[in-house]
């Protein structure tokens, strides 16, 4: 998109809502509503709401770009009045429209901000109002919990569902890893689906869960690999959800405490390979080396996986003196190595020696590889 | 059709100012009647997707006309659906747009959240010539979806229920009123197409559940194959008395205009009126003078009309300077340079 054609205003809204929001709110499609077109007055914003997108239009007015925006919310919404309009004499609320500055670049947040923690409100309203026992007793159980964020999808072909994203752990993850740059909060959540069914049933079915955590926490745990505890007949949530915890919670600690071993062997493997040209500080999950046979220069990438020592580090040589010609002068890399001798019983220093003893032949093989790739070349 | 329809509107009442207290001042579920459908002339129609198409920008307005309660057409041929068929008490309420105001900009009655701003309606209203009931507003927005907004939504609520505006029913047999409660809304395609340009759908909103119910636009053209349901249709001709409405006519800018004696003899043609009666004499020995005299009086429209064609022509071409001017004005304001 062209900055030259959003209206100034405009702009610096924008710019200090996608900058500055609690959590990452992304610009779909930017568009012109003028007759000429050319200035970007209408935008999509995709904003995240119970693990989901809701996408609302932004509709600014480029030929009167200091009167306040208006947004059309999606399809299913239509019923979502954020500011009710009182009776004539009554007390009018403030709201983040009702004094529109167009100067301050704030505003613009603070609106989207206010519809939509309104959106969460009218949402829980909805689903409040269906008519499901379990369900009704199922968020009886969570009041006491904070955050939790409902969304009642219903539409013609879709099936009557009822999403859940239930914030698991009190904890603060952001304060757990020591120096982590993450700009948002990092958060596991457990997304439930209740299908709304009307009739008694005398064994309701069992919701479909699945965990879901913030993008950047695989750095630390990869939620992929945990294992949910079975959901039993009969269960509720309020039984399921402690339990949830701690196993998750004694997973994070062993998580965590797993940088300080990673740490360990990547300062080990010093010893051999000398001091790391990079290294990463904060999970631990990468380091690259500088080695030489003879006159033959390479450089060693270590990856190691979240399972270390259980899993061996992945390994990958690069070259400091072959080159492929054709594609722009790319070093030339081994593929990855995953198959060299290894047991998560040997202490550190063991492990940094057999990796060392390992490459000293591998390197040959590798050296070998280049001069062949080179030779193709010519 | 009816001979009082296509009288020239010579007086026009300004509508009553809502700053009043109605006398009706309770909004009655009665009052939240379910329109049949909406009716539009299809040059009010035309002019309004003008309005929306030609403007730099959004527009909204506001929507002038009446609701009639007609007599739902029961009598049948078969005499067992008679039977079936059950008069409700819900009247059959047709609405039909006569005419609308719009002004340059969008935002002229309400606030950035959506309440009314009694003051500038109020103005709008008592400025706006038409003897007919505000019934409703409209918005043109291009390239967006084609339901109502936030903002919209907010503004047509506010007018629902805003029961001094109300209007009565015409032909209604009880005193219903009915609040200003329709929407229409004009949209274009996101992508510019080469024949299908612009959308449009109406909607009215519906105190009672707090949503846009949509509704037929029906659009009313002459012709044969609409005869039937021109009949129903009460035509409103906004054609203004000449005398008093158009200055122009005596003022020195026109400059093909002959002087006072032309004005006096146009005046006094309109004022007497060129009787029926005059024009028997058409026939006969003596036609030849009153066929020169009738195409002098033609002549001499002509001429008028010509001047304020000019006139015309030259007041929109300072019109559009002016807002070109306007325009640049504001993008200074906004940062552009």
């Amino acid at each position: 998109m062209a900055v030259d054609n959003i209206p100034p205003i405009v702009h610096t809204q924008l710019n200090y809502l996608i900058n500055h929001s609690p959590y990452s709110i992304k610009v779909e499609q930017m568009w012109s509503g003028s007759k000429n077109p050319g200035l970007l007055d209408r935008f999509t914003l995709a904003i995240p709401f119970c693990l989901d997108y809701i996408k609302w239009d932004v509709i600014y007015n480029a030929q009167f770009p200091l009167l306040a925006p208006d947004i059309i919310f999606g399809p299913e919404d239509e019923s979502f009045r954020p500011y009710p309009s009182g009776r004539e004499g009554e007390l009018k609320s403030k709201n983040s429209l009702s004094d529109w500055n167009c100067k301050d670049p704030t505003r613009l947040l603070s609106l989207i901000h206010e519809l939509r923690s309104l959106y969460m409100v009218y949402q829980k309203k909805r689903v409040a109002e269906v008519d499901d026992e379990r369900l009704k007793f199922e968020i009886s159980t969570m009041y006491s919990r904070e955050g939790i964020e409902m969304y009642m999808s219903s539409g013609v072909d879709k099936p009557e569902e009822v999403k859940l994203a239930v914030p698991l752990l009190e904890m603060d993850l952001n304060k757990l890893v020591a120096g982590s740059t993450w700009r948002h909060q990092q958060k596991i959540y457990l997304q439930v689906v209740y299908p709304v069914s009307r009739k008694y049933l005398a064994v309701a079915s069992a919701p479909r869960l699945k965990l879901i955590s913030s993008p950047e926490l695989k750095a630390l745990f990869s939620i992929d690999e945990f294992r949910l505890p079975p959901w039993l007949d009969g269960m509720c949530m309020a039984e399921y959800l402690p339990t949830l915890e701690e196993m998750l919670e004694s997973q994070i600690r062993d998580a965590v405490s797993s940088i300080e071993t990673r740490r360990k062997f990547i300062t080990t493997m010093a010893i051999p390979f000398g001091r790391p040209l990079e290294a990463d500080p904060i999970f631990c999950r990468k380091a690259t080396f500088l080695a030489c046979s003879g006159v033959f220069t390479f450089l060693v990438h270590v990856s190691l996986p979240l399972q270390f020592p259980r899993q061996q580090p992945a390994l990958m040589l690069q070259s400091s003196q072959h080159f492929h010609t054709h594609s722009g002068n790319a070093p030339i890399k081994s593929a990855i190595l995953q198959d060299y001798p290894w047991s998560p019983r040997w202490d550190v220093s063991r492990m940094a020696d057999r990796i060392f003893d390992y490459l000293v032949e591998e390197c040959l093989n590798f050296k070998k590889h280049c001069n062949e790739v080179i030779l193709q070349q010519r | 059709m009816s001979s009082d329809s296509m009288e020239v509107v010579t007086d026009f009442q300004f509508l009553p100012s809502f700053s009043k207290p109605a006398e009706n001042c309770k909004l009655s579920a009665m009052d939240d009647i379910s329109l049949q459908k909406i009716q539009i002339s299809g040059p009010t129609l035309a002019s309004l997707i003008q309005r929306v198409s030609s403007s730099a920008g959004d527009v909204d307005g506001l929507l002038f006309g009446r609701v009639t309660h007609i007599t739902p057409l029961t009598l049948s041929d078969d005499s067992s659906s008679s039977a079936v068929d059950t008069t409700s008490d819900q009247p059959t309420l047709v609405a039909t747009v006569t005419s609308f105001f719009s002004s340059a900009s969008t935002s002229t009655f309400y606030s950035p959240s959506g309440e009314l701003h009694a003051p500038s309606l109020n103005d709008l209203l008592s400025t706006s010539s038409s003897d007919d009931r505000l019934i409703g507003w409209f918005s043109g927005r291009r390239k967006t979806h084609l339901r109502p907004s936030m903002r919209e939504s907010s503004v047509t609520a506010a007018l629902a229920s805003n029961f001094q505006l109300s209007s009565q029913i015409q032909n209604s047999p009880k005193s219903h009123t009915f609040p200003p409660s329709i929407f229409l809304l004009l949209t274009t395609p996101f992508r510019d197409q080469l024949i299908h340009t612009h959308e449009y759908k109406a909607f009215q909103f519906r105190s009672s559940t707090d949503s846009f119910e949509p509704k037929t636009l029906d659009v009313v053209n002459l012709g044969p194959a609409f005869r039937g349901h021109y009949g129903n249709f009460t035509p409103n001709s906004r054609f203004p008395d000449l005398p008093f409405e158009v200055k122009g006519l005596n003022s020195e800018s026109m400059v093909e205009d002959e002087g006072r004696d032309e004005n006096e003899k146009f005046g006094s043609l309109c004022d007497e009126g060129f009787k029926i009666g005059r024009l028997k004499n058409l026939m006969g020995s003596e036609a030849a003078s009153y066929t020169a005299e009738l195409e002098g009086l033609y002549y001499n429209m002509l001429k008028k009309m010509n001047g304020l064609a000019k006139l015309v022509e030259q007041s929109s071409a300072r019109v559009l300077e002016q807002e070109n001017h306007n325009m640049k004005l504001r993008y200074k304001v906004a940062g552009f340079e």
